[in-house]
């Protein structure tokens, strides 16, 4: 199970610059979807690379089904050479993007982002418009039921 | 959005649309960011039971 609560705290709390995205986002803005993973894109900096490193280093980062053993390591190095790591963790599974299909990187989603407050901490969730942009750009099937209720929740939201 | 900006995707979007739950998500605005997150921990809390019940099941007929 992934523990919401303590992933965003530790990202926070560690200094990361991120905008959380997909479905985590998505019950940020009302959604009732079950959602397993934390989908973040972070900024791609030298410093904020350091701080992803060290911050998520405590909770044993691997790669998602990937077999065990492998010699990853979960460093600055390993991050600046990457881009997009689907990643399990002692807190749970969290997707840390360097850039989204339809959505680029960090600053240029920032703009379409919103500070929003839970469990003690300030972070950055992606708006609920831009959301549906990303997730019609993935063009993944499995997006199409999500995608109607985020346009539900648009409607709703626009009801007088 | 206009006719001719609209896809096929738009229409299976609509088609879904039509299933979705809108009592649900009135309910959800009225919980704020932290409870609707806590909400999700909680369905998948549930979801991982339910798992944990269907293997037990499972097993059990093996």
């Amino acid at each position: 199970m992934t523990d919401f609560k303590a992933l965003l705290r530790a990202l926070t709390e560690g200094g990361v610059e991120f905008i959380l995205i997909g479905g985590a986002a998505a019950a940020v803005h009302g959604s009732a979807r079950l959602t397993r993973d934390v989908d973040v894109v972070y900024r791609r900096t030298r410093d904020n690379i350091a701080h992803l490193a060290t911050t998520l280093m405590p909770y044993q980062p691997y790669l998602r089904g990937a077999p065990p053993g492998l010699p990853f390591r979960w460093d600055a190095p390993t991050i600046e050479r990457g881009l997009n790591f689907t990643l399990t963790t002692q807190l749970g599974d969290l997707d840390v993007l360097g850039e989204i299909v339809g959505g680029g990187g960090y600053e240029a989603l920032l703009p379409a982002s919103s500070l929003i407050r839970a469990f003690g901490v300030e972070c950055r969730c992606l708006n609920l418009d831009r959301l549906i942009e990303v997730k019609r750009a993935a063009g993944r099937p499995k997006d199409l039921e999500a995608l109607a209720e985020l346009e539900a929740i648009r409607e709703e939201r626009s009801r007088p | 959005m206009s006719p001719e900006e609209r896809s096929s995707i738009d229409d299976i979007i609509d088609v879904y649309k039509r299933d979705v739950d809108r009592t649900l998500i009135r309910q959800r605005f009225t919980r704020t960011v932290e409870e609707r997150l806590e909400d999700l921990m909680e369905l998948q809390r549930f979801a991982e039971e339910l798992r944990r019940a269907g293997r037990r099941a499972f097993e059990s007929d093996d």
